[in-house]
């Protein structure tokens, strides 16, 4: 998108808004926002307060401009406590025309988005009118054909019968037969005992369960959007049997200068304030402040009497998160992607192949293997005792 | 008579006899008006509630109940607000410190788990006391007990520490002001920054008063050595060097002088050329006594005697004056003397007891034996007994002349350990305030007008010298539980000394590092000098060397041989209780004894023939459990009822046993009225004269989880002498000392392992784990049983349970007496079949001792696989064999097919004490104690069964690590707990694909076994022959 908007200092500025604003969250957001102060000034407006030329020579390496006795540079320099701003020479000329573009552009009033909830529930709803009006379909069938029946009878001059007759005469009849009886109650049993292992099977699989999180967290916009590492904030997943949830502090790391979000505002984000006691406005922690930890829902959750360990698939197995996790990238609110059964790890167990060629660990017991199950044979956990029983369980 | 008795349902039945006839004629103790009620229509119509409504709210309230349960539970996830750096949740941290509670003491190291001791692990750096024993592996326990002092006491009244402050330091000034003396009693001081703590609070006042008491007193040893060279400290003793170890009565490997010396006596123990021989005097049978090569019986009050023997062949053999001696264990003192003459400067004799004068005999035939800095060190002397009972004595008489205002105790109960003297209670209770520093609301806390409530070891800190040289420091591993302080912050709060103790230590500690750096020995958690002495502690042992008069002390030893009574009543300490300073640890109660195997009590063991002669029985329920007499026992006019008898082989006539420690009042509830307290019969010395009396008709019930004491002839623990073992073979066709079981069948004769059922496993690849246990250098001191107790999480199930050998222990160490019988002298009696057998069952009046650790053999044909109906239990590639809990359908069956006994079954739901019936259990059942789990191990239920599973968390946690690094796993790398409990080395645990391991080696030794071997199970744990250092 080009625009050339006015502005006070009437400085025509073509850019591209859309790189402009990935370029703005990857350089400056840590230090800068649109509409408030934060590390260093709001930006909003900055295309109104200076002119083009002196910004573009700022941020690009505001040290020499301040050495070069500009005074603008060295009031803002000292206005800020002398805080430094690092030298962006790796921008363009044109890199910095689309932030300042995006500095107008995003600072404008949003306009409301449209929705597609709607069109949603109407296909939902679609779904069940078709059942609907089949059923109304077969109804009027039957009463059709009861109708046909009668007028029949009527022809023949028998006497008519309701169809509530008909159907105790049928029952009747079906009943009083010891072959329907017998094939019925099979069927009946069938259904009865599957249904109840189907839903004894499901006691306890959790599967698809997306419990409400105290804080509206989404991993979309921070591992999949904002590409930060799983292992940035889940760090014992390396290490450790736990992948830990982050404690409250390794969220500050970031969100001491990011206050707010795309979606929610300040909302979601200040309830990490309020964990830790961080004041925004002074962007400084509250003394003698009682922390309060934030309470998570443990989304997966494996019984006690299994014992897994992160650090075993992450580090040893080197097996992606997504592998059991699911496309956390992409989910707005997380849940639980897999089943977490036991026959789900164990046929995980039986296809997976380990790291047996890149592990010095394996050296020894690699060459044994080649020798019982050949050289080319891939080597699966299962071959190297992934299904013993006390792997998992002690 | 029993026909006549008359029972009453309660005292009101007593009272009123009309009663039972009245409650005989109806159901209910009082008419309910049901006829009433349904006989007035009025009043049923005017009821709301119709039969009809009735069954509709209770349809409505099941289903909703069922409803309401359907629902999955919610689990929150609650993680750090601000993340401790140190800490990654999952990942164990371990902390070097100290532990020290006025008895015991050991370098350690603490495992964390999210900021929570869960274990205590032997400090491998450590020079002096690196092994520590069942009693410190146990104490991480006491930390999670509810039952500590929670606030602070202030006149029987919970109260906080600013009253308290002002309490005693107002009682302070007024002690000042009367002229009074402000006394600080406490056991031996380990530690320099106390010591300089206590001096600096007793410099403000005029009439200050530090009294050392131990518990276990050796005050007149500590004067025999200040009178020999001039400092009233014992030496470091150094068993390592030593090639003959005579013991007159010292339980050296039990309880003896604080110093651990279990591992440096095993490093002679090996089966070889060099290995030691130790000779045992003792009355009573002892842990140290059951180790040695040779045992004789003699009554404690003749140890004197036996030394003076020893003293008189020496001194001749070396051509020195002799000193008259007697006719006691003649022979036997002359072998001793025979075995130490040869060994030279290697000998090493040590005594029991607390007598100036065998202490005397002791150092000059140590002296003239010339081992002074070779098996015991003058230079470098060990500070852990220091306690003087002559300065305790005159506290008392102080005490009681009311010149005492202030009494500040500590790290003792005076009136636990002194209730044998009356005196003291007296006294105690004439001084105006007395103050208990202690964790426990225990005896002297009852007594006393303050309470100030001291904080566990693992919440404090500290710095320990324990010898010349050595140091240690002692460091907080969690924060205060409890509104709770530690001793030295009190001293600080009552003396006005600012700052806190870690910051006091570290700047008294600024000249003692030198150029070491804090942090280092910290890390460490021991700090060895390389010059220069223990200031602190050298400077109060320091006095006059008055020199030794060895004929006085001769005739002084023979006196009391001469009195020796008829009935001699011996007090010695349990390997798992120790003095009783930590008794409220359920750990330690289910710990059975090593030699008596009992659990749960203490008893005064004596001798088959005395019992016989006195009337005192052991007999045995037809489910096994034990019963025994009970007997009054009186020393001089104080009298001790119903104290359990058990009959010990190996005691000596006209003497018994009778264990400190128990019988306490306040230690808690799990300890609180277990056993007798033996402390009230004890006075100074260590052995007193007693009278017996049977309670008639009495009958103690006992926990002891051992029933047949003999191997019978088969050879469960192999034993071979040492000349066998250096001159014959050991396997040499049919007539080696370690022939493997040999089968004749159509192929020939084959080895046991050759005749096989069942396809072998595949063990070439990855991993075989083994363990090898060397019964030469295992002594049964038990640390591992605790270790193992801890680590994977057993349940504790009490005395009744124990009694009905339920017994949970993965891990047991079984123990084996000699029989006089054998089948070779059996066939010369011309005795055969059950007779031969009836009499093999006996174990010997004077026995030869085996001890076995025995846990899950991780058989490669494991009997208890192909019975399970369910697959519970499988076996590894890995040389494992498995137990699945989740899978455990609680047949049994794997239990009664195991050869070895190993399996343990869950027999109720040990951690839900709901009905009251596990409060012993309270590492399981409260929230409190729960924290001490470790998390890594599952907490099995009701029903299941289960058994050692080779520490798997452990190997599976070690090939983790190995493969985070990408390298392969080193020998030694994994460990399991019982072996890295184990100060001796005894077990050894390994891959056996590694063909430079450890364990690899120990498989290939001649000594090599497997036990049961001829039931051809293949076990992947395996025993190394005993070797005993006799000739034939």
């Amino acid at each position: 998108m080009l625009v050339s908007p006015q502005s006070l200092l009437a400085q025509e500025i073509q850019g591209d808004a859309a790189n402009g604003k990935s370029l703005f969250n990857s350089q400056c957001a840590a230090c800068h926002k649109l509409d408030k102060k934060v590390v260093g000034p709001a930006l909003g407006d900055v295309t109104q307060r200076r002119d083009l030329e002196w910004l573009t020579a700022w941020i690009k390496n505001n040290q020499e401009l301040r050495e070069s006795g500009d005074a603008d540079a060295i009031a803002i320099f000292e206005e800020y406590n002398g805080s430094v701003m690092p030298a962006f020479p790796a921008l363009s000329d044109q890199d910095v025309m689309d932030i300042l573009v995006y500095t107008i552009e995003g600072s404008k009033p949003k306009e409301p988005t449209e929705t597609g909830g709607e069109t949603v529930v109407a296909a939902q709803e679609d779904d069940y009118t078709l059942l609907y009006i089949l059923g109304a379909l077969l109804l009027f069938m039957v009463v059709l054909l009861a109708r046909v029946k009668n007028t029949l009878k009527t022809v023949q001059g028998e006497g008519t019968t309701s169809m509530l007759e008909d159907a105790n005469v049928f029952t009747r009849t079906a009943l009083n037969n010891p072959r329907v009886v017998t094939v019925l109650t099979i069927f009946i049993a069938i259904v009865f005992f599957q249904q109840v292992y189907v839903n004894l099977m499901a006691v306890n699989v959790e599967e698809g369960y997306m419990p409400h999180q105290p804080i509206k967290f989404s991993h979309k916009l921070h591992a999949g959007d904002n590409q930060i590492d799983c292992n940035y904030c889940h760090s014992g997943a390396r290490k450790s049997k736990h992948s830990n949830i982050p404690s409250a502090n390794v969220c500050m790391n970031c969100h001491m200068y990011i206050q707010e979000g795309p979606k929610y505002g300040t909302e979601e984000i200040s309830k990490i304030y309020a964990a830790v006691g961080f004041d925004p406005e002074s962007g400084s922690y509250i003394e003698d402040y009682e922390q309060k930890p934030i309470k998570w829902v443990r989304i997966h959750k494996l019984p006690d009497l299994a014992y897994f360990n992160h650090a075993q698939h992450v580090s040893a197995g080197k097996v992606e998160c997504q592998t059991c996790h699911g496309p956390i990238q992409e989910m707005e609110e997380v849940y639980q992607y897999s089943s977490l059964t036991m026959g789900w790890c164990i046929n995980c167990h039986r296809e997976t192949k380990v790291q047996v060629e890149t592990n010095n660990y394996y050296e020894e017991m690699h060459a044994k293997l080649k020798e019982k199950y050949g050289a080319d044979a891939d080597i699966t956990v299962e071959m190297i005792g992934g299904l013993e029983c006390g792997k998992c369980h002690y | 008579m029993a026909d006549n008795k008359k029972y009453w349902r309660g005292i009101s039945e007593l009272e009123n006899p009309e009663l039972t006839q009245t409650l005989s004629e109806q159901e209910f103790p009082s008419q309910i008006p049901a006829d009433e009620f349904l006989g007035n229509e009025d009043n049923l119509d005017s009821t709301h509630t119709s039969r009809r409504d009735f069954l509709k709210y209770m349809g409505f309230s099941t289903a909703a109940a069922t409803l309401a349960a359907c629902e999955s539970p919610v689990y929150e996830s609650l993680p750090y607000v601000v993340g401790p750096e140190e800490i990654i949740p999952g990942i164990a941290n371990y902390y070097a410190s100290s532990y020290y509670d006025g008895h015991d003491y050991a370098s350690i190291l603490i495992k964390t788990r999210e900021g929570r001791p869960i274990k205590i692990e032997n400090n491998k750096q450590a020079a002096l006391n690196g092994g520590a024993n069942t009693r410190v592996h146990a104490s991480v326990l006491n930390l999670y007990d509810a039952s500590r002092r929670q606030q602070p006491v202030v006149k029987g009244q919970e109260s906080t520490w600013s009253a308290l402050d002002s309490g005693v330091v107002e009682a302070l000034k007024a002690a000042e002001t009367k002229g009074q003396q402000v006394v600080v009693l406490t056991s031996t001081v380990l530690s320099p920054s106390q010591k300089a703590l206590i001096k600096n609070f007793g410099s403000a006042y005029t009439n200050f008063r530090h009294v050392a008491y131990d518990p276990f007193s050796y005050s007149n040893k500590l004067d025999a050595w200040q009178e020999a060279t001039g400092k009233r400290a014992l030496p470091l003793y150094q068993f390592g060097n030593a090639k003959a170890i005579v013991s007159v009565g010292a339980d050296f490997l039990g309880d003896w002088i604080g110093q651990s010396v279990s591992g440096d006596y095993a490093k002679n123990r090996k089966p070889g050329a060099g290995m030691s021989r130790h000779l045992h005097f003792e009355a009573g049978m002892s842990l140290t006594g059951s180790n040695a090569d040779k045992r004789y019986k003699v009554k404690s009050s003749q140890y004197g005697a036996v030394l003076v023997n020893i003293y008189n062949e020496i001194a001749s053999a070396k051509g020195m004056a002799t000193v008259s001696g007697s006719d006691v264990m003649k022979a036997e003192a002359k072998a001793a003397a025979k075995e130490l003459l040869a060994a030279g400067n290697k000998g090493l004799i040590v005594c029991g007891g607390n007598d100036k004068a065998n202490e005397h005999l002791c150092i000059a035939i140590n002296a003239m034996l010339g081992n002074t800095e070779t098996t015991l060190s003058y230079e470098n002397r060990s500070y852990f007994r220091q306690g003087d009972e002559k300065a305790m004595k005159a506290l008392i008489a102080d005490m009681k002349a009311k010149k005492v205002g202030v009494i500040i105790t500590h790290n003792l109960n005076p009136f636990y350990v002194l209730s044998g003297n009356a005196a003291f209670a007296e006294a105690y209770k004439a001084v105006p305030a007395t103050v208990a520093v202690s964790q426990k609301y225990d005896e002297t806390a009852a007594n006393s007008s303050f309470v100030a409530a001291e904080s566990h070891y693992c919440e404090s800190w500290g710095d320990f010298a324990p010898a010349d040289n050595h140091y240690s420091l002692q460091q907080p591993t969690i924060k205060t539980l409890f509104n709770t302080r530690q001793f030295e912050e009190c001293l600080m709060a009552w003396s006005g000394v600012s700052g806190d103790y870690h910051s006091y230590i570290k700047s008294n500690w600024s000249s003692l590092l030198g150029g070491n750096d804090w942090s280092t020995v910290l890390h460490d958690g021991v700090f060895v000098k390389s010059s220069a002495v223990a200031e602190e502690m050298a400077a109060d042992a320091e006095g006059e060397a008055s020199g030794a008069d060895i004929s006085a002390a001769a005739s002084s030893a023979l006196a009391m041989a001469k009195k020796a009574p008829a009935m001699e009543l011996n007090f010695n300490q349990m390997t798992g209780m120790g003095v009783g300073t930590i008794a409220n640890n359920p750990w330690l109660l289910e710990f059975p004894d090593p030699i008596t195997r009992v659990s749960w009590d203490n008893y005064l063991s004596v001798a088959a023939a005395d019992a016989v002669e006195l009337g005192l029985k052991n007999w045995n329920e037809s489910n096994g459990a034990l019963n025994g007499s009970t007997v009054t026992l009186k020393v001089g006019d104080k009298t001790l009822e119903n104290v359990p008898v058990f009959i010990q082989p190996g005691q000596t006539i006209g003497t018994a046993t009778l264990a400190v420690g128990y019988g306490r009042v306040g230690a808690g509830e799990v300890a609180d009225k277990v056993g007798v307290n033996a402390f009230a019969l004890m006075g100074m010395e260590h052995h007193a004269g007693a009278s017996l009396e049977l309670v008639a008709e009495s009958k103690h019930e006992f926990a002891c989880i051992q029933l047949a004491h003999t191997m019978m002839g088969r050879d469960i623990v192999k034993e071979v002498s040492l000349d066998t073992y250096l001159n014959e073979a050991a396997q040499n066709g049919h007539d080696g000392w370690n022939e493997p079981p040999i089968f004749e069948t159509y192929k020939g004769p084959l080895v046991a392992d050759e005749v096989n059922l069942w396809d072998d496993f595949d063990h070439e690849t990855g991993h075989m784990w083994n363990m090898s246990i060397d019964l030469n250098l295992c002594n049964g001191c038990g640390a591992c049983v605790i270790a193992c107790h801890a680590e994977n999480n057993v349940p504790v199930v009490g005395k009744d349970e124990m009694r009905k050998h339920r017994d949970m222990h993965w891990l047991r160490i079984d123990r084996y007496y000699s029989s006089d019988t054998t089948e070779a002298t059996a066939e010369e009696e011309g005795l055969s079949g059950i007779d031969m057998y009836a009499n093999m069952e006996v174990p010997s009046e004077s026995p030869e001792v085996f001890f076995q650790p025995v846990m899950c053999q991780h058989c490669n044909h494991a009997p208890c696989e192909t019975v399970c109906p369910v697959a519970a239990t499988s076996h590894s590639a890995e040389g494992m064999n498995h137990m699945t809990y989740n899978r455990c359908i609680g047949t049994r069956y794997c239990a009664n097919n195991c050869p070895y006994k190993v399996r343990r079954f869950n027999w109720f739901q040990y951690h839900d004490n709901t009905l009251g019936m596990f409060k012993e259990n309270y590492a399981m059942n409260d929230d409190l104690g729960r924290m001490v789990l470790n998390p890594d191990v599952t907490v099995r239920s009701r029903g299941v069964m289960e058994k050692c599973s080779m520490c798997i968390q452990r190997t599976q946690l070690g090939k983790l690590e190995a493969k985070k690094r990408g390298e392969k796993l080193k020998d030694g790398q994994v460990q399991t707990a019982c072996q890295s409990a184990c100060d001796t080395g005894a077990i050894v645990f390994g891959d056996v694909n590694d063909k430079q391991s450890k364990v690899f080696a120990m498989k290939q030794d001649k000594r090599m076994y497997h036990l049961l071997g001829s039931v051809g199970t293949q076990p992947s744990v395996f025993y190394q022959v005993k070797v005993r250092n006799t000739k034939a």
